[in-house]
């Protein structure tokens, strides 16, 4: 009983972690920017498909860290440029032209390389010891280089004036200008970071889950909710909305099932948007 | 009025002459195509006029399918089985009403979060649809629902779907001419300046997306016969996707836009989705092209139709509105020690200030005085954090724009505030509507032709009121500000606030606001508390100036008195006290 506690423990922290990874980037491009990127899935889609193509392409899987940054960056280029700077990075705008994109994006994957279930490979396979259990060791590391991570993330955003100068934009682009900050630019490698982080997400999610089009969707759920529930633009918005609803998901569908689990968080984030549209740590 | 028969006429007819010309075949799809067609139209209604984006119609769809398809299994060949139809799609349109104003309520944002609540409801209803097998027969749905008695074929069938479509299509027409479709497209363009006209805004919301759930209902009700099954994906993401992208490439301001939407985007996808697998990329790129760059979506293209003049509304002939019933005396308003913070910064500093029996109250003071919160606070723009406002010598406890518009409070704001979007005479008619409009009025296009003594003087005083039809837009600052301050006049209030009424006007326009508002004084007995920072107008129409000073009150008296005070020429000058 003890040790099915201990599994369970190192599950649901690996769910929240995860789900911290994979709503970092949409957390740099929705709550810095403003942006409802409802594509954001589909950039994680796409960097998990680069993982596919380049293990079947003999490279070593790290290799596809790189290539899936550069690729959904390059297509986060791109977006901003012909999308999401011509509507004026309007959150309503951008939700609608971002909806149209996922469907763009997840026709163009499924005109490529069909629609059925790919599977990537583990890259570190067999598993490690935790406390007398075996648990699979990819899980294991992947949850070491997401905290490794988002500790950077944290140490960085709190030192670095790069967070205060995006914030400075997005709370008055003209003052922001006026003082110095190439407003263009930064927001465009702001949205690019987003996106090229996504693509990263996708490469580390890419061996666990199957690799569909659609597979965004369902990520892009669990994010967002995170998000609503956490608050914009907070690094502690960001922990407190993942390990809510990572927590959530994982208790509840080991305990229950996940249908309960996925409904709860449904629940919970309509409640939320309800009567706490701004989340429990919202930028001020 | 027989421009509207003669139009949806022509369109019903059209609709059931289909099968005739395209032949028996497209029946069926083409039934299909139009419940899409029912759906989407109120995506448009709630999106294009009222500007609130359902992102989850498809579960208002699938509840009203799943009641219908209970309905016609429990009632047989009985012909009470056409009662489940309606009462399908009421319930869902109740649904919706009861789930908008719970929502709405007390909430005046424009933000996405309603659409986003709608999209997690959604996806909750396929999960429980999915899920709850024994009432919705899980993933594979319910399956052979019988049809409705007495319709032997799917062609019969087509022929009630084309009616029931024909008259939505009439339905939505005459509400978005009449004057609650009016108000509709006034919420999407300025919702503040609507509720500080007495609207309730949360209602006026409510009403255009629980109408939008009614055809969603509709649409589902007779999905349960048409398809003889119903399955959790009607409340998928996708099918609710589906119908904003209907209402987005139709072209969502338009009535039949959405419907014009799904026919052709049903029809294409059907024809080409097996032999040209690209197909479904040039709609999605059409969709981004229409976010980007044509808001009209394919109706643009029919704009020349216009000139057949089928779709003009004539001119409703004058008629003098209802009196309002209104006190007599002006409206007094008493702050005792009110505190306003907004996080560290404190606005309102414990000001006590009333009202007395003056007509003409100036406030000044330095900016950052607390002028503006003042007024801010008093009618429910800005929280407070203590004291009380006493209205009427009614201890207002939490103030809402639209009560306090109601108690006989209009405003107009510091930098002029209209509906952009609406004509000049849409602008005045909401403004005469306010207050006056009882039971079903705003069903009443003739609405648009009320008038007042008030409205008139206006209009005789500022010649550019008459030319009613130009947009708002259009107008030049100094004019928007005359619009905004005749829109707050005609509602003939008792209390009238106004915060610098003649910033940016020309000199001959600043003399002819200051008379207008003169005459409107007196012609209403009505108090007015005017926010300026120009003496000379100060000089002219006060007859009691107040003094704020860092959230307090700092002297008052007349303009002599102020003016001799040391301690408010301390604060102008920066002198020693």
């Amino acid at each position: 009983m003890e040790s099915l506690l201990v599994t369970q423990a190192i599950n649901v922290a690996y769910e929240v972690l995860i789900l911290a990874v994979l709503v970092l980037g949409l957390a740099v491009v929705m709550g810095l920017l403003n942006v409802l990127n409802i594509a954001h899935g589909e950039f994680v889609m796409m960097g998990a498909y680069t993982a596919y193509v380049i293990q079947k392409a003999g490279l070593p899987y790290l290799a596809a860290v790189p290539a899936a940054a550069v690729f959904c960056g390059l297509v986060g280029l791109a977006v901003e440029r012909f999308l999401i700077r011509p509507l004026r990075y309007d959150p309503f705008d951008t939700l609608l032209a971002t909806w149209g994109l996922g469907l763009l994006l997840r026709k163009l994957v499924e005109l490529a390389f069909g629609r059925g279930f790919l599977s990537v490979e583990i890259p570190i396979p067999g598993s490690m010891d935790i406390l007398g259990e075996a648990y699979p060791a990819y899980r294991l590391v992947l949850m070491i280089i997401s905290v490794i991570v988002l500790g950077a993330v944290f140490v960085w955003y709190a030192r670095a004036p790069t967070g205060s100068r995006i914030r400075a934009m997005v709370g008055n682009p003209a003052l922001a200008e006026a003082v110095g900050i190439h407003t263009r630019q930064l927001a465009r490698n702001t949205f690019v970071a987003g996106t090229a982080w996504a693509g990263v997400a996708g490469v580390m999610i890419a061996p666990l889950t199957p690799v569909e089009p659609f597979m965004g969707l369902t990520l892009i759920v669990n994010s967002f909710f995170a998000l609503v529930i956490g608050g914009m633009g907070t690094v502690t918005g960001l922990f407190a909305g993942s390990g809510i609803i990572g927590g959530l998901q994982g208790v509840l569908s080991e305990a229950v099932s996940p249908t309960l689990a996925y409904i709860s968080m449904l629940l919970l984030s309509i409640l939320f948007l309800w009567q706490r549209p701004r989340g429990l740590f919202p930028r001020p | 009025m027989v421009s509207f028969l003669v139009r949806n006429g022509l369109i019903l007819g059209l609709l059931i002459l289909v099968p005739t010309f395209l032949g028996e075949f497209w029946a069926y799809q083409l039934g299909l195509y139009f419940l899409y067609a029912l759906a989407a139209m109120g995506v448009g209604l709630a999106w294009g006029q009222a500007g609130i984006l359902p992102l989850g119609q498809g579960m208002f769809v699938a509840i009203a399918a799943y009641l219908a398809a209970y309905g016609l299994f429990g009632f047989g060949v009985s012909p009470l089985a056409y009662f489940a139809i309606p009462l399908s799609a009421l319930a869902a349109a109740l649904f919706g009403l009861i789930f908008a104003i719970a929502i709405f309520r007390g909430r005046s944002e424009q933000g996405p979060s309603f659409s986003l609540i709608t999209l997690a409801l959604t996806l909750a209803t396929f999960q429980v649809a999915t899920t709850w097998a024994s009432v919705t027969g899980g993933f594979n749905g319910l399956r052979n629902i019988p049809g409705l008695p007495g319709l032997s074929d799917f062609l019969d069938l087509y022929y009630l779907i084309a009616v029931v479509l024909g008259l939505a299509i009439a339905m939505v027409d005459y509400l978005v001419r009449a004057p609650i479709g009016a108000l509709w497209r006034a919420v999407a363009d300025n919702e503040r300046r609507l509720a500080f006209l007495g609207y309730d805004v949360a209602s006026l919301k409510a009403s255009a997306f629980a109408i939008a759930c009614g055809l969603a209902g509709l649409a589902g009700a007779l999905y349960a016969p048409q398809q003889n099954l119903v399955t959790p994906d009607l409340a998928g993401f996708a099918f609710s996707g589906d119908l904003v992208v209907f209402a987005a490439v139709g072209g969502r301001t338009t009535v039949l836009g959405p419907v014009i939407g799904a026919i052709v985007v049903g029809v294409l996808s059907a024809e080409l989705r097996d032999r040209f697998p690209w197909w479904e990329i040039v709609i999605a790129l059409f969709f981004i092209v229409v976010v980007l760059r044509l808001p009209g979506g394919l109706m643009t293209l029919f704009a020349p139709l216009r000139r057949l003049q089928l779709a003009r509304s004539p001119m409703p002939m004058p008629s003098l509105a209802p009196v309002k019933a209104r006190i007599a005396a002006p409206c007094s308003v008493a702050f005792e020690e009110v505190r306003v913070r907004m996080g560290d910064v404190t606005i309102l500093d414990g000001l006590s200030v009333e009202t007395g029996d003056e007509g003409v109250l100036c406030v000044i003071g330095p900016n950052g005085a607390g002028k503006t919160s003042a007024l801010n606070v008093m009618t429910g723009a800005l929280p407070k954090r203590g004291g009380r406002i006493i209205i009427d010598g009614v201890d207002v406890l939490r103030p809402q724009p639209a009560a306090v518009a109601r108690s006989g409070v209009g405003r107009k704001f510091q930098t002029p505030s209209v509906f952009s979007k609406l004509t000049i005479d849409q602008n005045l008619a909401i403004a005469l509507w306010a207050g006056r409009w009882r039971g079903f009025d705003l069903l009443r296009p003739s609405l648009f032709g009320w008038t007042s003594p008030l409205l008139d003087e206006m209009r005789r005083r500022f010649g550019f009121l008459t030319a009613g039809g130009k947009p708002a837009s259009d107008l030049s600052h100094g004019q928007r500000q005359i619009l905004e301050l005749t829109m707050a006049l005609i509602t003939e209030p008792r209390l009238l606030l106004l915060d610098e009424p003649c910033a940016g006007l020309s000199h001959e326009e600043t003399a002819a606001v200051i008379d207008a508002i003169q005459w409107a004084r007196g012609a209403l007995n009505l108090r007015i508390i005017i926010i300026e920072h120009d003496m000379e107008l100060v000089r002219r129409l006060a007859d009691r100036v107040v003094v704020l000073h860092q959230g307090r009150f700092l002297a008052d008296g007349s303009v002599e008195e102020v003016q001799g005070n040391p301690d408010v020429r301390a604060v102008y000058v920066g002198g020693s006290r």
